[in-house]
Formats: structure tokens, sequence, C-alpha cells
């Protein structure tokens, strides 16, 4: 099996801009694609992670992406597994470089979730929901996660203080995250004392909605060899994916089992433990998120997946050392639905390669990325990313 | 109320699978505008599948049965939707519930309370009403949705 490294990372501005979805594509691109050869130069096919064509009433963003990218006659797909669509691109990129059916793969993701306001992102963000009974009922993105913080603060000593703590500390690692949509700290008091959206969630327990675009090169030995410095790349070690029930009724609301098995069979691919990760980047799409995947990854004894915000030294027994969603996540950083796998990878990347700033985890060397779509683990990615030295 | 299970376990044959089934959403809505809210249930397993379908998501086993399944339940979760999808603006706040029913099949519903009255815990029973009463947007419903009941909670 062929090694799938990354080798070169890009992304759009991040939040309401007046670019449409392919030109922020272009952007991602653009970054990407800095110092390199051409794309058609590079990479063999490509695949587009989009969440809904409702947006830009556009399918086929495949073969459209391709085209923008210079690229003609090589394979572009899209998929689709809500907002795991992002990382699904990455898995299939990965999967094409370790089979060797390509030598490189351009992963990328996009979306323009302003362009309907905000109803039409409230429809074309339900249509995730199981349709027959759920969406039937009414139901938003902000209800289903609200349905499981509420179950979450009522089976362990957790609050909602708790989870404001985790905004805040999205928050504080996005102010230095040039790359992040909201690039201001907030405090405690703030988020509490903010608009509820759907009880015990409020405004600040909520990732925006948010228009952007990612893009990763994934490419074998032979190509990463080629076009960069070898000490510089950061390499796929593991791949896991697992879909769950679609019904929120129907599932676990305080154990992301679908989460807990994606993780661990990137664990097992790359084969290391939860204790060996030093940085991760979860899907906080809501703050309750953040916990319930610190546990399912096994970073945190169940229940305690709040003390996500602790330094290491702070936490419970049983918890790693791990530095989590160093970016500002999705709560802060933003969450352009299909573009938000490859934005967590472009973290991991730049915390791999000593890129990251003032947000730089010291001596970061292996990384877990947890990818969800629809409500919570409906659909999970998970990979694990090391440094190659 | 009992379980009231069919005589026939699955799998089931292609020709059982019609819109007269409530292994189907045409059956099951059906048989849920006649008063009857049915479930499949595992025979290896014991998992309730509610709406019904043809294999047990929990351990993989196609031998299921229907299952008539009680009204009343408890909540196990809820919040309020305060600005839902348009088709449905007309009824915000939505107060939503994830209710376990007493067979321990679970559904998501509207709560006819508000956010405030409902706890966890809280006995509930299901309602079924006429989608007119209901008055979502005609234009939300597939075609085929059209006569479909839809279903409430209330205190009890
Ligand atoms: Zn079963």
């Amino acid at each position: 099996m062929a090694t799938a490294h990354l080798i070169a990372v890009g992304s759009s501005p991040l939040g309401k801009t007046d670019l449409p979805g392919r030109d922020l594509f272009s952007r991602a691109i653009a970054e990407a694609f800095e110092g390199l050869p051409d794309p058609a130069d590079v990479v063999d096919g490509l695949y587009v992670g989009a969440q809904s064509e409702r947006y830009e009433n556009q399918i086929m963003q495949g073969t459209l992406m391709a085209e923008w990218a210079g690229l003609r006659n090589v394979p572009a797909e899209r998929v689709e597994a809500c907002a795991a669509a992002g990382a699904l691109a990455l898995k299939n990129a990965v999967r094409d470089v370790r089979a060797g059916v390509h030598d490189a793969v351009l992963a990328c993701g996009v979306e323009k979730m302003t362009a309907g306001g905000t109803e039409g992102a409230t429809n074309a963000l339900g249509a995730a929901f199981e349709r027959a009974l759920e969406q039937r009922s009414g139901i938003t993105a902000p209800a289903t996660y609200a349905l499981l913080a509420r179950r979450y603060l009522h089976e362990t000593d957790a609050t909602e203080r708790d989870l404001a703590r985790i905004a805040v500390k999205n928050h504080r690692n996005a102010a230095s995250n040039p790359r992040a949509m909201f690039q201001q700290a907030v405090d405690v008091e703030t988020v509490m004392d903010a608009p509820d959206v759907a009880p015990p969630l409020k405004l600040y327990d909520c990732a925006p909605v948010t228009d952007g675009a990612a893009a990763v090169v994934v490419a074998n030995d032979e190509v990463a060899a080629d076009l960069q410095r070898r000490h510089d790349a950061v390499h796929v070690a593991g791949v896991g994916s697992a879909a769950n029930n679609l019904a929120v009724a129907e599932r676990d609301l305080t154990f992301v089992e679908g989460a807990n098995v994606a993780a661990s069979t990137a664990y097992e691919d790359a084969d290391v433990d939860a204790a060996d990760i030093d940085v991760a980047e979860v899907h906080d799409a809501f703050t309750v998120c953040e916990a319930l995947l610190a546990e399912a990854a096994e970073f945190a004894p169940k229940g305690r997946g709040i003390e996500t915000v602790e330094d290491p030294g702070d936490r419970s027994a049983g918890w790693t050392d791990v530095q989590i969603n160093t970016s500002g996540g999705l709560k802060a950083r933003g969450h352009p639905i299909g573009a938000t796998g490859l934005l967590q990878a472009i973290e991991a990347y730049e915390q791999l390669t000593d890129r990251a700033g003032e947000r730089q985890v010291a001596d970061a060397n292996t990384a877990l990325l947890i990818n969800e779509g629809g409500v919570a683990d409906a659909h999970t990615v998970a990979h694990v990313l090391t440094h190659n030295d | 109320m009992t379980d009231t299970d069919s005589t026939t376990t699955g799998p089931l044959a292609p020709e059982d699978i019609t819109a007269e089934s409530p292994f189907t959403l045409p059956g099951f809505f059906d048989a849920l505008a006649a008063g009857r809210l049915m479930a499949a249930r595992c025979t290896e397993c014991e998992t309730h599948l509610l709406p019904p379908r043809p294999a047990c998501y929990n351990c993989g086993s196609r031998a299921v049965t229907l299952s008539e399944q009680p009204r009343t339940g408890e909540v196990v979760s809820y919040t309020s939707v305060k600005r839902p999808p348009s088709a449905f603006e007309h009824l915000a706040p939505i107060t939503v519930a994830v209710v376990e029913l007493d067979s321990s099949a679970r559904l998501t519903g509207r709560v006819t309370a508000s956010l405030e009255s409902v706890a966890i815990g809280d006995r509930v029973e299901l309602r079924v009403c006429d989608p007119e009463t209901v008055d979502i947007d005609p234009e939300f419903n597939l075609s085929y949705e059209e006569e479909w009941p839809v279903h409430v909670f209330d205190r009890l």
C-alpha cells in the first residue's frame, strides 16, 4: 500500500463573502498551488465535498471544480454526507493514492451557505434529517443538537456554563488563526447572556452559517518527494468511517457510537492509541459535540468531555494531554459545511509542520480529525495524520 | 396496551413490500391515519424500528415482525425550535421531544405544550392529526405525503 501524503493546502476567506462557490474554490486552489506546477501537472483526479445543491442550484460540482482547476478528462466527483462531505473527499483521495489508482488527487470542499439567506440555509440543512417523522415535526439543526445537549446535561454533572466555556475556548483559539471567520475572543457572560436558539443551546453554542472552500493535495511518495522538502511532509496514517442511524430518536443521545467506531478504526489503521494524539480537530458544530467527541475519541472519561477547555494538567484522571480545536473549531473558525473536513485537515497540517504561529502546540506530531454529518454521528469520517519524521 | 405482533416474520418477500404494508411509508401512514401506530420488532434482539423497516439496525437480522405500539411514553429529551423551517413558521416556537414509548420504541415529535411546562421523564400520549388541521404549507409536502397524518404528543 502506498503512503498518502498531504503536500499542499489552501482555503478561501471564511464568512459571508461576495464570491460564489466556484470563486471561493478558485481562492483555495490558488493558495494550495502557490509555488507548485499547475494542478493538471500534479493531480489525476478530484473529489469535492458539497453538502447541498440547494444553495446555488448546482449539482455536478465535480465537473465544475475540475474545470475551474484546469483539469480535463479526469475522474471528478462530488461526494455528500452532509457536514462530513469534506472528510469524505479526503478519505476517497487517500484511498485512491494508497491503492495506487492515482499518484495524486485533489480533495476539496465548498459551500456557499449564505446564497439563500437564513431561510435557505435552514431548509438546505433540514434535508439532512430523517424526513418521515423528524422533518415533518419541524425540527432544525440546532434543535436536534439541543436534544443531545439537554440529555447530556441531564445525565452528567455538566452545566450550560460548561458548554459556554467550550465556545469561549474556541473563540480564543480562533483569535490567533488568520483563516478564522471570528478572530475575537468572547467571555463566558457574553455566551451565557446570548439569545436562545434551541434551549439549552444559545447563539454562541452554534457554529455560524459560513461561505468557504478548502483544498488539500494528496500524493504518493514519488510526487511528494518531487514537489516538496520531505522533512516538511505530513501523511495520512489512519482512516475510519461509520454511519449510525439517521433519526436522532433512535440514537444513544449521550454516546456518539458511530464517531467512536470511526475514531477507533482510524487509530487501528494508524497503529496508535488515543493517548498518542497531540492535537485534534473535532466537529463542534454545537458546543456539546466537542464534549461528546472528546469522549468518543477516548480522550476523556465518560461524562467529562467538557474538560476539553482545561489545560492538560488540570483535567480529571483518565484524560489525555490532547489539545482540541486549536483552529477555533467549527464554532469560531467557521463551518462552510462541505469544506469543514478539509479545514480540519489544514489546521492539522499547519500544527504538524510547525506553521500554526501563536496557536502552535509544542511537539505536535500526531493529529486526529473527526468530521460528522447529519445529526452528530449519522455519518462520521476520522483521519489520523502524522508528521513524516 | 401490549404489542400485537403479526403472524408473519421476515425476511420479507418482494411481494410483501407494497404500499399496503406498514413496512413501507404509505402503509405505515395509512395505519396511523386509522389509529394504529406500527413499529417493526426484531425477533432476534427485540429492538423496535419506528417506522417499520425490513432489517434491524441493531443486529442486522431481517427476522422482523410488525408490532402495534402503545400511545403513551415519556420524554427522553426536549427543546424548542424558535425559527423552524418556513413551512412550520406559524407553529413557532415548536416544542419538540424524543419520546420513548412504553414498548421502548422511540420517536421524535412535537409536544403541544410550552417549553417551560415540559421536563425529562414527563408522561405524554401520541395523538394523530389530519394534515389539514396542522396547516403545514402544502408546498412542503412531496406528492405522496399530502394525505399523511401528522403526529403530536400531548402531556398527560
Ligand atoms: Zn435485532
